[in-house]
């Protein structure tokens, strides 16, 4: 043995090591828990004996779809000053591999849900550590493992918490099972909401056909909603004027002044409350245009600070003079990111302006980047004790593979729990749960998966209707119905697919098809993972060959399957912004993920309260 | 360099662009002021045995920017040094081991500066204020028993925090040496334990605003919208008027006259959202406004009673806090609103109520303050910062005082006390679950290390012996260090004047006995996630301790890696 493995050994035990030594483990996520992840993993000498002398296949694959940004510097400590903009995966293997030139490392500058990373690639790992950051990417690994039968280690922080969960198919929860927890949402953000998702997309966004869809409430009077088309409307022709001197001044009188003094003589509304006072560009301004322009180039600069109303005007023209420079130059649609300076310059101080309109506090630009960007804190210290904790899962998930040890009785997974990370307590820092068994009506891992092996990846001529016999021959179907990513295709009162060629419907790669039983007594789900193949044999295949399919068990109400986006019309928020509750009450449902960046933005007004579907994923809905 | 002198607030808007965005994340969590006190910071680390753990905890704290750092080791990087640190590479082999850490240490972070002493531990501990430059010192085991004597002391002179830690194998622990008063007000608490509304209390303007939001409720002339629009806290005062002219004048005190106020409140509208969240706070909220036993502790410490020209700037505004609490019966209003159904004028004009409130609270303080400069003699230089004093107003419910205690250390043939700790610690030994077991495994670790070795005077660091690190000495090492733990198990029971019977006897024995299997099996050696996972645990503690922010862990913490899961005890 090697001196270098000398504190590993003694340890682990030579059986463990061995086995950790030919293990062969997916990374997916270069990010902060990754790089740790990564670390830990050459350290403790993972895979550096993957393979066979005659088929050597890279010990560790890491794959990330993200480049180096400065904010990472601060955790990600396989990545440097100079390696900004570079991807994480070529860097991270780049710098691990420094330390442990026995480890073969194979870094992958790609998504984890493209068609490469099929559930046969999935099958060739002993392991899985997902160190990502959003919801939808989570989820679908947690599926390929499930479909691939390979163990999965879940873990995520979030400032001084986090977490790590082992997750096998038919042992433990998969990460489905729950409802995930729900991140820290900001509910009095109609103000930056309104700057973020109406005036920014209206101004530089696609919002020249219809984006600003006016809600038919109850409630609202048909003269108020024309009121608030016109109102668009009349944002749309100051937009043509973008790029001309009077620009900012005309965005600026419409939206602080014009539409303010509207709102105003409503007097109804104002009879209990304090109306808005309108702001004019011409009473506000400070010098000349460039001099404010200027003045706004500097203030923007000072994010700490909580801007004077003149100040806002200030930063509000820069923006915007900055914005429709990039708009006029090329780029067709502006959306907001909290990275996008030039953005987040421009929904802080509009933001502000309006707030200052509503008498409603003014905050920092650093603070509003926060509110409307949804940053998540992050520090080195919890990305390290997670990562270690979820290599010490990997160990123990791979001592459970090795059976028995040493005559002692095995738990679950080798013992492998669920860790809570919680450092702010000085108590109780690092906590376990044992690991709860599989949820039976859990819609993603209470299915059987199994292999649709299509002929060159598409299943040649191969129609739906082969496959309906095919299920019907093969598993005992009478009554079912097919699902993929494109909806129902298939089911007993729907047979107008039946002849089409099935490529229409599947490809190979990293694809699903759900078989649901639609017969009295139902059997459990069928999920098909779609793979190629190159052979003689026939267009369609099943694997296993032929499948017996469990009865389900008896429940309440089917689960529904998360991810369906909410149908939501949007309006501007203007009506409701001076009406809205500052609440987050107790019956409204919060649905968010921590990172979910997928969804989009979408603001709803019904009645007197306004309900937002922020980009960050946030979802304030009404129960009733 | 002690740090419990009164910092001075930062200015907020000096740091560089580039660098925020570098650290952003992280100044979302500790600040700006937390930000900078790391960056004055300067920490030493002493490394010994393996030493892994130091040097990951090193890369905690480099990366989020601490200003310097320093490794004391003159250990020379070997073979299996390559196979455990991240931070050495092929090329270290036959340097010395802090020179070549540090200078990877340093590639992370190029803010941060770090220095490398190779000189032998015994000579450099020998000098006077050799801790001076060091706002806190973090030693490795194994270490030398006399030199780590000498680290205790001068952490106790000079009121610098000393941490002493293990990580062998799967298992690791540190203590933590704080000054005997070392107070936090920015403890972070979590935000549902910060509401503070004083609604049994309520002064003028407040109860005046529920009276104007409520009026109309009872003989039902208000309109439904303004009525769905109540804020929460003004339905609770409008309600505890109410009950008062029901109940001579008191407010409902006990959980069953809570029960029935709440059911009171919902029953006047079973359908409005407001009125679902005035009946879910009233647990929460209706409790009087009485500061914590901890908060009265400290207003009663002695710091704060005997106060001097001096004094930190804590006990000065502590003493003048308390005589605000002796004063009107409650400590100053934080000021902050949470969330609640409201038209977005009423609540911000409930928000300017409170704020306004917290506002005449804090000048109030502010003025006892300066009267009690004066009284002292403080120098008008050394004024307390207003905003100190508004940051202690808003969070004074919350405030802490750790009282540091030393660490122990085992000698080669002395028995280990516990004080006034032995009973709490002897109950402990009893509880199955209780990580108090791998602490003795610890300190007769440490006792085999101080009998198995050369004395410092003689060989220094290189002659340290730990257990299990020998070819075949598992098996005689695991009794030695057993037995010395079993006498460390009997002696505490004696010192706590109990008497422990079987089975909790043997099974007590027991445990102790298969950590100290373990950490023998492991021979000194660390793992590196283990190794990792301690050094983030420590480096989560200093910055806590640096920042003055969150409590720090008092004074131990065990960190098990099969069970994983930690113990803090104080011990």
């Amino acid at each position: 043995m090697q001196r270098r493995d000398r504190g590993i050994a003694q340890s682990l035990g030579l059986l463990l090591t061995k086995c950790v030594k030919e293990s062969r483990v997916l990374l997916v996520g270069a990010g902060g828990i990754g790089c740790e992840v990564l670390k830990n993993l050459v350290c403790c000498g993972f895979g550096s004996l993957s393979g066979t002398a005659s088929s050597k296949k890279p010990g560790i694959v890491v794959i990330d779809l993200d480049t180096i940004d400065l904010s990472n510097l601060n955790r990600q400590f396989l990545f440097r000053k100079r390696h900004i903009k570079k991807p994480k995966a070529f860097v991270a293997k780049e710098t691990a591999s420094q330390f442990n030139p026995s480890v073969d490392i194979d870094a992958h500058h790609a998504s984890i849900f493209d068609s490469q990373y099929n559930v046969e690639f999935f099958e060739t790992f002993d392991l899985v550590f997902n160190a990502l950051d959003n919801l939808a990417a989570r989820r679908h690994v947690n599926r390929m493992c499930l479909a691939a039968n390979v163990p999965l280690i879940e873990s995520g922080t979030t400032g001084f918490n986090g977490q790590v969960q082992a997750i096998k198919k038919r042992v433990t929860e998969c990460y489905d099972c729950n409802p995930k927890p729900v991140q820290k949402t900001f509910p009095i953000c109609t103000i930056r909401i309104w700057a973020k998702s109406y005036l920014l997309p209206e101004l530089f966004g696609t919002s020249e056909e219809e984006s600003a869809d006016v809600a038919v409430t109850e409630g609202d009077s048909a003269d108020e909603l024309a009121k608030l088309k016109e109102e668009a409307e009349a944002l749309k022709n100051v937009r043509r004027m973008m790029g001309k001197s009077e620009f900012a001044q005309e965005v600026f009188n419409k939206v602080f002044h014009d539409d303010i003094e509207r709102l105003r003589s409503m007097t109804e509304m104002w009879q209990s409350r304090k109306a808005p006072e309108a702001l004019s560009f011409e009473g506000l301004k400070a010098g000349s245009e460039t001099e404010i322009i200027e003045h706004g180039r500097t203030l923007a600069e000072q994010d700490q600070a909580v801007w004077s109303v003149q100040d806002d005007l200030a930063v509000f023209t820069y923006s915007l003079d900055t914005l429709s420079n990039r708009c006029l130059t090329g780029e067709k649609v502006i959306e907001f990111d909290k990275d996008d300076k030039d953005t987040l310059d421009f929904v802080a101080s509009a933001a502000n302006l309006r707030s200052h309109i509503f008498d409603i506090p003014l905050h920092s630009e650093w603070e509003i980047k926060q509110m409307a960007g949804n940053i998540i804190p992050a520090i080195a210290t919890s990305n390290a004790l997670t990562a270690s904790l979820c290599v010490m899962e990997g160990f123990k998930i791979l001592r459970s593979q090795l059976g028995s040890v040493g005559g002692k009785e095995e738990a679950t997974l080798g013992g492998a729990k669920m860790v809570f990370l919680n450092s702010r307590s000085t108590e109780r820092m690092i906590t376990t749960q044992t690991l709860a068994p599989p949820k039976a009506d859990c819609p993603v891992c209470s299915p059987v998966y199994a292999k649709l092996r299509l002929r060159n990846g598409e299943g040649g001529k191969a129609t739906l209707q082969e496959l309906v016999d095919l299920l019907k021959e093969k598993v005992g179907y009478d009554e079912f119905a097919i699902t993929t990513e494109a909806g129902i295709i298939y089911d007993p009162d729907l047979e107008d697919n039946l002849e089409k060629p099935l490529k229409d419907y599947v490809t190979h790669g990293n694809g699903f098809i759900t078989v649901s039983d639609e017969g009295d007594e139902a059997k459990v789900d069928l999920v098909l993972s779609t793979v190629a193949h190159s052979g003689e044999d026939a267009e369609l295949q099943l694997l296993p060959d032929s499948i017996m399919l469990p009865y389900k068990p008896k429940r309440e109400s089917p689960a529904e399957t998360n991810g369906h986006a909410k149908e939501i019309r949007a309006t501007p928020e203007v009506v409701a912004a001076p009406t809205t509750t500052s609440s987050a009450g107790a019956k409204r449902k919060r649905e968010a993920d921590e990172e979910a960046e997928s969804v989009k933005k979408r603001v709803m007004a019904s009645k007197s309260e306004v309900h937002v579907v922020d980009d960050d994923g946030a979802i304030l809905l009404d129960d009733d | 360099m002690a740090v419990t002198d009164a910092d001075v607030p930062p200015p907020l808007l000096d740091i560089p662009k580039a660098k925020e965005k570098k650290y952003d994340r992280q100044l979302r969590l500790w600040g700006i002021g937390g930000q900078i006190a790391l960056e004055e910071a300067h920490i030493l680390l002493i490394n010994s045995g393996s030493g892994v753990t130091g040097v990951e905890m090193l890369k905690n704290l480099v990366l989020p920017g601490i200003g310097h750092f320093t490794i004391l080791d003159s250990a020379v990087v070997s073979e299996a040094d390559l196979g455990v640190s991240f931070f050495l590479e092929d090329a270290s082999l036959g340097r010395f081991r802090a020179a070549e850490t540090v200078r990877l240490l340093m590639e992370l972070n190029p803010g941060v500066q770090g220095h490398a002493i190779t000189e032998p531990l015994e000579t450099f501990i020998t000098k006077d204020n050799a801790f001076s430059p060091y706002n806190l010192v973090v030693a490795a085991a194994p270490i030398d028993a006399s030199i780590l004597e000498r680290i205790r002391t001068h952490s106790q002179i000079l009121h610098v925090p000393a941490f002493y830690f293990h990580s062998v194998g799967y298992l690791s622990s540190f203590s933590l040496l704080l000054p005997p008063a070392f107070p936090i007000v920015d403890t972070h608490p979590d935000s549902t334990a910060t509401t503070d509304l004083r609604l049994l209390r309520p002064w003028p303007a407040l109860s005046q605003f529920a009276k104007e939001k409520t009026a109309g409720l009872e003989d039902g002339t208000i309109s439904a919208p303004d009525k769905a629009h109540i804020p929460w806290a003004c339905l609770l005062l409008h309600y505890l008027e109410q009950w008062k002219k029901q109940h001579d004048g008191k407010v409902p005190s006990t959980y069953k006259e809570k029960s029935e106020f709440r059911t009171l409140v919902r029953a006047a509208d079973p359908n409005e959202e407001n009125f679902e969240e005035a009946y879910a706070a009233v647990l929460k909220t209706l409790n009087p406004p009485t500061a914590s036993s901890a908060v009265r502790e400290i207003f009663a410490a002695p710091e704060a009673q005997q106060l001097h020209a001096a004094s930190p700037a804590f006990w000065l505004i502590a003493k003048a806090v308390a005589q605000f609490y002796a004063k009107h019966e409650q400590l100053p209003l934080p000021g902050a609103v949470p969330d609640m159904k409201a038209q977005s004028a009423d609540y911000i004009a409930l928000q300017n109520i409170y704020k306004s409130k917290a506002r005449d609270d804090c000048a109030e303080v502010v003025a006892s303050v300066r009267e009690l400069e004066k009284q002292t003699g403080r120098s008008p230089k050394q004024a307390v910062d207003e905003k100190e004093i508004e940051n202690f107003c808003k969070g004074a419910a919350h405030i802490h005082l750790v009282r540091g205690r030393p660490f122990q250390i085992a000698h080669a043939g002395q028995a280990i006390t516990f004080g006034d700790r032995a009973k709490a610690m002897a109950m402990e030994l009893t509880m199955p679950e209780s990580l108090i077991g791998l602490h003795v495994a610890f300190l007769a670790w440490d006792e085999y290390v101080a009998t198995h070795s050369t004395p410092a005077s003689e060989g220094g660091g290189v002659g340290l012996k730990v257990p299990g690190s020998g070819a075949d000495d598992f098996g005689t090492d695991t009794q030695r260090v057993t037995g010395i733990a079993q006498k460390i198990v009997d002696c505490l029971i004696k010192e706590a004047g109990t008497f422990v019977e079987d089975p909790e006897y043997s099974e007590t024995k027991n445990r102790v006995g298969n950590f100290c299997m373990e950490i023998v099996r492991a021979g000194g050696g660390e793992l590196h996630n283990i190794a990792s996972l301690t050094g983030g645990l420590l480096a989560q503690e200093v910055i806590k301790v640096i920042t003055r922010q969150y409590i720090p862990v008092d004074n131990t913490c065990l960190f098990d890696g099969v069970a994983s899961r930690t113990q803090v005890l104080r011990i």
